[in-house]
């Protein structure tokens, strides 16, 4: 019997959904034969499962890759703000494209990890308290929890973007100490920022983060065929199950709570957006590229990478 | 219950080394203090930009988390020399002469194996952090102002190799103790009975009051 | 043998590591490293060849604890916290509190035992340490008792028992310690021990009182004081309101708006209120330097054994013994309210052996989850639970009840910290004579913990406010 340690944080939730199923399908199809045993914090620190993968601690862990850019930034690519990737099924089949680019998996090969999956997530609209930007202008001085890409792309408007853990982020807000949070709809739910939230952006889809799903590799190759042919062959449908489980359990609760916490939906119009778009993503993107291409990474090649799939439909 | 000690000095090697150590010890605590002190002036800029400037200052949880470690280590060997580190003394201040050096110098000796392992693995801690090829020699930076944490890390085994030197200078002090059978060897830490514990505590609050001359 | 097993093994292993005096700190990180070591290689069969695969693999797992647990912004309350108590002897302000309670409530039988109380829960209101408030109010206190006939071991008693408080009303090092071990709210606990810390006072201060109506000779009552001597008492005493402003502000703003920060803040803000105070009443560089040498070396102590428990933890979370250990508590056939108790007690005899911090760190990890099973779960409403509160307001409530059992064990022989200390301040008074004039507030602790446990309310109000109910 092969017994997999998989290290996760927080708590289970539709974020995580994709490890469960996968969880159950591995062990149905090797009929108990190859177990995946999930722990929720009990084998590191988010911010330390890639170190855990490399050293062989578990064989299994999830990461968002804006927790630490320096490890993997070939990846970061997903993280550039404003992409325009409007679907959890784009999100899917953009990362799985950088995911299977050799500069990407040499990236993370330095850590001994294989990426497996992403763990898509819909764009990190923002929730706020006090007076909600109304136009780009407004932006100027809103103090914002924000990480990665979107943090810079807050910046380049003006914002003050400040990271802090999520579970902090709920008193960071009612004490005033950031007047917006950038979540995912499942976070805003879960870490409670639409509980005192006055206003939220439908349209902003300033960009997501990106938290893939990693082996060990050593592990990987240890497996048997059968064992991993369960392993690999099960990715899909756990992915599938998670989409699913995402819109019709998260998405469908989003649009009720709002009205029942009576959180006025800002909607940006198509001039602002542009107008946005326009001051940050170009910026961004070249400036990510010129970074990342010093660093020996085929920069331009992901980033069109990532672009064709956001563009097509 | 220790957290009290009475570290006696003659002319000997061993005494003149631990005196020594203790020089650089009480300089490395001091920076661990100053660090402590730097969290006020830290949280008043933070609070007075944020306030007063509208200017909060960037990057304040990044700073916090580089001083901590600085706060948690550095000092790790000081408070091994004063024996601050607490432990439950209930079987072992029954020994005497022998008995005594000999269960004190398992117990560092037991010590001392777990700090070189901890070298080991803190060391490689910092070493996944460090990238001579990196901008910044940094391949792990912190969430908001992306400082490197390689420095931060670094502390780590650097302080605990200087807690190996002192754990293998009261090695030696407790070996020569028992080979010896000293009554009251030189540099390394004697359980005190409660009453010498209650004087030197006494000593150092009463020295507080006079100092300040609040009291 | 399975991870359950191996987790059993290693961790009576840490308990006679601890027993036969190995500092506690280590003892813990010892005891998690080897068992992450056999966890490892009896995931390779323990074939000999795999073992230093194996202790490479758990070394460097151990080795990332320190770093990256210590590296936090809540933890950073912790030093601060211990800096507001040195910088506070230095400004002053113990002897304001206890001459201002002095000519307030003087009067009352037992009037300088009273005032001994009220002035440590004021003073505890900037120390964040239990052990150096007792220190301090044993110096100032006890004179003054003695001269006008109090007996000696209840004037001890006394200061020993009070200095607890120090532990519950806010700051508090061993609150935040809890907070982060259990991952909840650094704030709400902070808030959430004000109330029972009062609570606390007033049921020392009814003991007093009792005491002094019992017993003839017991010590007359301070009378005579006017109204503007009160008043004019206040001023100097004043600061301590300010910096309690502080604190609470910067956590919960009762007046409806934002809170003003974040708790890390609020505490850094208070330590520099007590700076300047401590450097107008002439404190300077060397006063200063011994202050920060003590505190640095109280914080290192503090961070060295929350680092050394967070491995024995990180292997715990490898062997899963907190899961198994809840799955038993929680199939026992007895009501969850006996278990609860029961746990108490065991924390009461342990508590008689081992330091507050050590004995908190060393044992939540796997209580701490027991109890919240207890409760109903993580996801519990209060109305389905077995305590009659959400998971959060139990991980609270559970939390202030255990922190008092911790204080208890300060006070308690045979290795009672505070009645130590006490006793050395005083070389008149012997130890066993400081223990003896302890034991009535027992019977106050008793009260204190039954009250907390039958009215969670006092723990709960305030933290509710804040966490919006
Ligand atoms: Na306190
Ligand atoms: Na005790």
């Amino acid at each position: 019997a092969t017994e997999w340690n998989v290290s996760l944080w927080g708590k289970r939730r539709a974020f995580t959904e994709h490890v469960e199923k996968l969880a159950e399908l591995v062990k149905e199809k090797t009929k108990g034969e190859f177990t995946l045993n999930i722990s929720y914090g009990g084998l590191a620190k988010n911010r330390e499962n890639l170190d855990g993968i490399s050293i062989g601690a578990f064989e299994m862990a999830q990461f968002c890759a804006g927790y630490h850019a320096d490890k993997n930034p070939s990846i970061t690519v997903l993280e550039l703000p404003f992409l325009g990737i409007d679907s959890l099924e784009k999100e899917i089949a953009a990362s799985m494209a950088v995911y299977r680019h050799p500069a990407v998996q040499a990236d993370l090969a330095r850590w001994n990890a294989t990426l497996l999956m992403p763990s898509p997530l819909p764009q990190y609209n923002l929730a706020g308290v006090g007076d909600a930007p109304r136009t780009l202008e407004d932006f100027e001085g809103l103090s914002v929890r924000a990480t990665g890409g979107i943090g810079r792309a807050m910046e380049t408007v003006g914002a003050v973007p400040t990271s802090m853990s999520a579970t902090e982020v709920r008193q960071a807000m009612d004490s005033g100490v950031v007047k917006a949070v950038a979540f995912a709809p499942h976070a805003h739910m879960a870490f409670g920022t639409v509980e005192n939230a006055a206003w939220w952006t439908t349209n902003l889809n300033p960009g997501t983060v990106n938290c893939p799903v990693v082996v060990n590799t050593d592990a990987l190759n240890a497996l048997s065929e059968s064992e991993r042919e369960a392993l690999l062959g099960s990715v899909d449908e756990a992915l599938d199950y998670y989409v699913n489980f995402y819109n019709e359990k998260t998405m469908k609760r989003w649009g009720p709570l709002l009205d029942e916490k009576g959180v006025e939906r800002v909607t940006y119009d198509a001039a602002s957006l542009v107008s946005f778009r326009e001051r940050v993503a170009g910026p961004a993107a070249g400036e990510w590229i010129q970074e990342m291409s010093a660093r020996g990474l085929p920069a331009k090649e992901l980033y069109e990478l990532v672009k064709v799939i956001a563009d097509g439909d | 219950m220790a957290g009290h000690a009475s570290i006696l000095s003659d002319n000997s090697l061993l005494s003149r080394a631990d005196r020594a150590l203790f020089r650089g010890e009480t300089f490395l605590a001091l920076l661990g203090g100053l660090a402590v002190f730097s969290l006020m002036i830290l949280a008043v800029v933070s609070v007075g930009g944020r306030n007063f400037f509208n200017q909060p200052l960037p990057g304040y949880v990044d700073w916090i988390e580089q001083i901590m470690p600085l706060i948690a280590f550095i000092g790790v060997s000081y408070c091994q020399r004063l024996d601050g580190h607490i432990r439950m003394d209930i079987l072992v201040s029954r020994l005497k002469g022998r008995p005594l050096w000999a269960a004190e110098l398992v117990s560092t000796l037991l010590m001392l194996l777990i700090m070189v392992l901890m070298v080991w693995g803190s060391w490689s801690h910092f070493d996944r952090s460090f990238d001579f090829n990196a901008p910044l020699w940094s391949r792990d930076s912190s969430l908001d102002i992306r400082l490197p944490i390689w420095p931060a890390k670094l502390l780590a085994p650097m302080a605990f190799s200087v807690l190996c030197l002192r754990l293998a200078l009261h090695a030696w002090g407790y070996a020569r103790a028992f080979l010896r059978n000293d009554r009251e060897p030189v540099a390394v830490p004697l359980i005190e009975d409660a009453a010498a514990i209650a004087a030197k505590e006494a000593a150092s609050v009463s020295g507080m009051d006079e100092q300040s001359g609040a009291a | 043998m399975d991870n359950i097993d191996i987790g059993l093994a290693v961790s009576a292993g840490m308990l006679v590591l601890v027993l036969i005096g190995v500092r506690v700190a280590f003892a813990a990180a010892i005891a998690g490293l080897a068992g992450l070591v056999w966890i490892f290689w009896a995931k390779k069969g323990l074939a000999g060849d795999q073992f230093f695969w194996a202790l490479t693999v758990a070394v460097k797992t151990a080795g990332q604890v320190p770093h990256s647990k210590v590296a936090s912004q809540a933890l950073s309350l912790i030093p601060t916290f211990i800096l507001i108590g040195y910088l506070a002897y230095y400004a002053g302000l113990t002897k304001a509190l206890f001459e201002a309670a002095k000519r307030w409530v003087g009067w009352l039988p037992g009037g300088l035992g009273v005032s001994t109380v009220f002035a440590t829960a004021g003073f505890a209101a900037v120390s964040g340490a239990s052990v150096a408030t007792s220190a301090v109010f044993a110096r100032i206190a006890i004179p003054e008792m003695l001269d006008v006939g109090y007996d000696k071991k209840f004037a001890a008693g006394v200061v020993a028992c009070a200095g607890t408080l120090a532990s519950l009303i806010p700051p508090s090092a061993i609150l935040v310690i809890y907070a982060i071990i259990v991952e909840q709210d650094v704030g709400a606990l902070l808030l959430a021990g004000f109330l029972p810390g009062a609570f606390s006072a007033l049921i020392y201060g009814a003991l007093v009182i009792g005491l002094a109506l019992t017993f003839k000779n017991f010590g007359p009552p301070v009378t005579g004081f006017t109204w503007g001597q009160r008043f004019a008492s206040l001023p100097a005493a004043f600061p301590i309101f300010f910096v309690v402003a502080i604190i609470i502000l910067f956590i919960y703003n009762p007046f409806g708006g934002d809170a003003w920060g974040t708790p890390t803040e609020g505490g850094a803000l208070g330590a520099f209120v007590v700076f300047l105070m401590a450097l107008g009443k002439g404190m300077r560089w060397p006063q200063l330097k011994d202050a920060l040498l003590e505190t640095a070396k109280l914080s290192v102590m503090i961070f060295t054994i929350i680092w050394g428990v967070l491995i024995y933890v990180r292997f715990l979370g490898f062997a899963d013994l907190p899961g198994a250990f809840s799955e038993w508590i929680t199939s026992l056939d007895q009501s969850p309210m006996l278990t609860l108790i029961l746990i108490l007690c065991a924390y009461a005899v342990l508590g008689m052996f081992m330091d507050a911090i050590g004995m908190l760190l060393l044992t939540l990890p796997v209580v701490f989850p027991a109890v919240i099973a207890l409760n109903g779960g993580e996801s519990v409403a209060a109305a389905d639970s077995a305590f009659g509160m959400s998971a959060v307001g139990c991980a609270i409530w559970f939390g202030i009840i255990v922190v008092k059992m911790a204080e208890l064990c300060l006070i308690t022989p045979p290795i009672g910290l505070n009645c130590f200390v006490v006793a050395g301040v005083r070389p008149d008074i012997s130890v066993h004579e400081v223990f003896k004039g302890s034991s009535p507030f027992f019977i106050a602790d008793a009260i204190t913990i039954a009250g907390l446990i039958a009215f969670p309310g006092i723990v709960l109000y305030l933290p509710e406010l804040l966490l919006g109910g």
